[in-house]
């Protein structure tokens, strides 16, 4: 039942990707996405698009792992789109019914801006796919590290983080287990109006709550034995450390900005 | 002659299909359970016991083969799953996580209730549950949150039972009590398969506790049944069984090293009682 939501979706792999240092994928993330905004012809986003196919057969994530991204933001899209395509004025008018009006320059605006959506979605979910979330809250933490001199405890953020992100499929499970739990004593959750399916989630809820406190209890309880005071002063068992192919993955990314700023000032289309 | 029983004829599970991380949780389960049987399923971690137990009355799909409950399909179209449902009880691991309602009569209640019954039948058979299970009348109207731990899986178990399924199903029902909770609950089991002739599954991995109380034992291995038998017959299989993590029980390994070291006992003694009495005859007849 619950247990086939993936959440966090790291899919596990042996590949360049899953190597890197997490810094340098959320970096490369950032670039990506900015780049996407670089450009305003066809050339850009064939480049874009042929960077990200590489990135992708480098990282062995199974294509259609990534294109599962786009599901949730499928509605987004379409209103995006949507939008852009009415609200676009132009001179090179296609159709004009009432006070609607579809011009050339609005279906181009639609395709490209529908296209920069989806390359934004598939470009992160790229990161979180070949980053566990452990990775990336080092890698958070490591990045704003230096917001620590203007008061902002990243550490505890980073440690709140890691242990949301923790608890998640754990939840999950415990929601699975209760759910089967209540099934198993004759509990209905699919028939009946809206009011009565709110109200047999109760059984599910209230125990859930119960469940989380004690658990939450126990982990504070737990971090308080072992003598946790926050950031100060800990170290990591293992810390983030850069290697060469970790500059090399920095220099590709300065290289893949470049040739996008380059085209998009030099080619015409 | 309606003669019960549970048969899985090649069930195979397959947990994350597609995802990446497949794990073949059952792997072509043959079994028959037949109608009063006293069934004691024992594995270590992982090994599918839990994965078994939540096929039996249908709230996992199998991934491949057939169950059959009292000669029905229970996959096929028309099959009343809720229906199962009551008739196979599941008392799942640490059932007091389940408790949500008000006061404990009221959590005993839910599940008769599910069934549509009468309110009077309701209270008739939850009262019955919760006196089986020892939860005096003065615990009856307060928050099942407040009981302890050992009246709260009581209480849990009650809920199952006031049901009143035909199979029941506990998986791990002892796990974390006391010796004196663990004896109670075992023997209220013990005493509803012989005076209500209720087929009881009791998955463990506690072999003493196998040992003393069924007449079957079932051992699952990386999702296969390895063992069938009685468990007199099944702890003779000594080294098989420490090679799954589980071993046999302190009493059987005594009459064993005994044996090993060149005695000569009779029998196949299985609980601490019968190993006394098998070793006194050794030294009063040889």
């Amino acid at each position: 039942m619950l247990r086939d939501i993936t959440i966090g979706q790291y899919y596990p792999a042996e590949s360049a990707i899953h190597r890197l240092d997490p810094r340098v994928k959320v970096v490369a993330t950032f670039i990506y996405i900015i780049s996407l905004f670089c450009f305003k012809q066809l050339s850009g986003y064939i480049i874009a698009a042929l960077f990200f196919l590489c990135m992708v057969k480098l990282s062995r994530v199974p294509f259609k792992f990534i294109t599962r991204g786009i599901k949730p933001i499928i509605f987004m899209l379409i209103f995006t789109a949507a939008l852009n395509l009415l609200w676009t004025s132009g001179e090179n008018v296609l159709i004009k019914a009432g006070f609607i009006t579809i011009t050339a320059e609005g279906v181009k605006k639609m395709v490209f801006m529908a296209l920069r959506l989806v390359f934004l979605i598939i470009g992160s979910s790229l990161m979180t796919l070949t980053t566990t979330p452990n990775q990336l809250t080092d890698a958070i933490e490591s990045l704003f590290k230096p917001l620590n001199k203007v008061k902002v405890p990243v550490h505890e953020i980073a440690m709140m983080m890691s242990i949301a992100l923790r608890f998640i499929p754990i939840l999950v499970e415990e929601t699975d287990k209760i759910m089967k739990a209540q099934l198993a004593r004759g509990a209905d959750f699919e028939s009946g109006n809206v009011i009565q399916r709110i109200k047999s989630m109760v059984p599910i809820f209230i125990p859930l709550f119960v469940s989380a406190a004690r658990r939450a209890n126990d982990l504070a309880l737990a971090m308080d034995a072992r003598c946790y005071h926050g950031g100060e002063g800990r170290t990591k068992m293992k810390p983030l450390k850069y290697k060469k192919k970790d500059i090399a993955a920095y220099l590709v990314m300065l290289c893949y900005i470049c040739l996008i700023i380059a085209a998009g000032r030099i080619l015409p289309v | 002659m309606n003669y019960m029983s549970i048969k899985l004829q090649n069930v195979n599970y397959i947990y994350g299909i597609g995802t990446g991380q497949e794990k073949h949780a059952l792997k072509n389960i043959n079994l028959e359970i037949n109608d009063g049987e006293f069934i004691g399923l024992a594995g270590h971690t992982g090994s599918g016991k839990s994965t078994l137990v939540q096929l039996l009355n249908g709230l996992i799909r199998a991934s491949g083969g057939t169950i059959y409950y009292n000669g029905q399909n229970i996959y096929d179209k028309l099959y009343n799953m809720r229906d199962l449902r009551s008739r196979v009880g599941l008392v799942f691991q640490y059932p007091e996580h389940q408790l949500f309602e008000t006061t404990v009569i009221n959590d005993v209640q839910f599940g008769p209730k599910n069934l549509g019954l009468p309110q009077l039948e309701v209270e008739l058979r939850s009262f019955k549950a919760l006196k089986m299970t020892g939860i005096g009348d003065d615990l009856l109207d307060v928050s099942p949150f407040t009981l302890s731990g050992g009246q709260k899986r009581r209480v849990a178990i009650a809920g199952i039972l006031a049901m009143q399924p035909e199979v029941l199903v506990l998986d791990e029902p002892v796990a974390g009590l006391d010796p004196a909770g663990r004896d109670e609950i075992l023997g209220l089991l013990k005493k509803l398969h012989d005076d209500n002739n209720i087929t009881i599954i009791l998955v463990s991995h506690s072999m003493d506790d196998i040992a003393k109380y069924v007449d079957r034992m079932l051992v699952m291995n990386n999702g296969e049944i390895v063992l069938d038998g009685k468990p007199a017959e099944v702890f003779q299989f000594e080294k098989e069984l420490e090679q799954t993590g589980l071993g046999v029980p302190q009493a059987v390994k005594v009459i064993h090293q005994l044996r090993e070291a060149g005695a000569s006992i009779k029998g196949k003694p299985v609980t601490a009682e019968e190993s006394a009495s098998a070793i006194y005859n050794w030294l009063k007849y040889s």
